[in-house]
């Protein structure tokens, strides 16, 4: 059965390039707009693993891993950012809000693969 | 007695958008400068914010995969897309007020192919998957361009030019391009 990623990013350009990228390695791919919808989302459906951006208006990423990681979710979804940003100050936000890895854009599709099956298994 | 213009003056800062530039400003001193051949420089602006930026970049090829959607969307271009918006949304700018003019994508010269064509392509297809209108453009033909934006005021002027500028295929990277880091 493909394992479900729910990808949540404000641009539809990176999801659309996301859903081709995910979806032509297997897996099932659905989608969120920003922090906010995400949780909405996973109101609905349980994803084995979460991509998420940092710099979203509403829910912003940080928010969204902290929201994910105290509230009412499965314990111990994966959560990967996937984000323009490179700095060690927010990279280290991001791990101790819970996020499982830090991906930086533009991102290699074998690389985001590798990462989304090792996480996985 | 002094009379107040109503014009306000004319920037004094001038900064070049160099390729792989993606710069944002709402400081009414500064203008943005840039001259293109092949290359496509995208300026957005926030006019109730007052707030605007210009990026500047040369995309090869479309990359040759199976989805159709995708296939448009360089994934180099969706980043550099990324951090202009990125750039503008930090200083203020809303993604919903955002307007768009598209400049660049001339034919330099044989051999460039239709590198100039799927840049300014890639720009509406982004422009269009984003919501964001496009005011204008001043783009294609033979010609390579200055293009100079006001960021703060949303003013634009494009100018053909005889020089032509040095251009090449770059992938707009930041330092750790790609790389995955898991915790």
């Amino acid at each position: 059965m493909s394992r479900r990623i729910l990808t949540v990013d404000d641009s539809p350009s990176m999801r659309m390039l996301l859903r081709a990228a995910l979806t032509e390695q297997g897996f099932t791919v659905f989608e969120a707009e920003d922090g906010v919808d995400a949780l909405e989302k996973l109101e609905a459906a349980t994803p084995d693993l979460v991509i998420t951006d940092i710099n979203m208006p509403r829910m912003d990423g940080f928010e969204l891993i902290e929201a994910l990681r105290t509230g009412d979710v499965q314990a111990g979804l994966p959560i990967l950012v996937l984000t323009t940003e490179a700095s060690d100050e927010k990279k280290a936000r991001a791990r101790s809000a819970g996020a499982t890895g830090w991906i930086v854009k533009p991102f290699d599709r074998e690389k985001l693969g590798a990462a989304i099956r090792r996480v996985l298994h | 007695m002094s009379i107040m213009s109503p014009i306000a003056p004319a920037p004094t800062r001038r900064l070049t958008v160099a390729q792989g530039d993606s710069i944002a400003s709402g400081d009414h001193d500064i203008v943005f400068t840039t001259v293109l051949g092949s290359c496509v420089a995208v300026c957005l602006h926030d006019g109730r914010a007052g707030i605007g930026g210009m990026n500047h970049f040369l995309l090869a090829e479309p990359a040759p995969i199976a989805n159709e959607d995708a296939r448009l969307l360089n994934r180099y271009g969706v980043h550099s897309m990324e951090l202009l918006i990125n750039a503008m949304l930090k200083r203020g700018a809303m993604r919903q007020n955002l307007k768009a003019r598209i400049y660049g994508g001339a034919t330099m010269r044989q051999g460039l192919g239709e590198i100039g064509n799927n840049n300014i392509q890639f720009a509406r297809r982004f422009l269009a998957n984003e919501s964001i209108a496009i005011l204008g453009e001043n783009v294609g033909g033979t010609s390579a361009r200055r293009v100079e934006f006001r960021p703060a005021a949303g003013l634009s002027r494009c100018k053909t030019v005889s020089a032509e500028p040095i251009e090449q295929i770059v992938k707009i990277l930041p330092p750790a391009s790609g790389d995955v880091e898991l915790f």
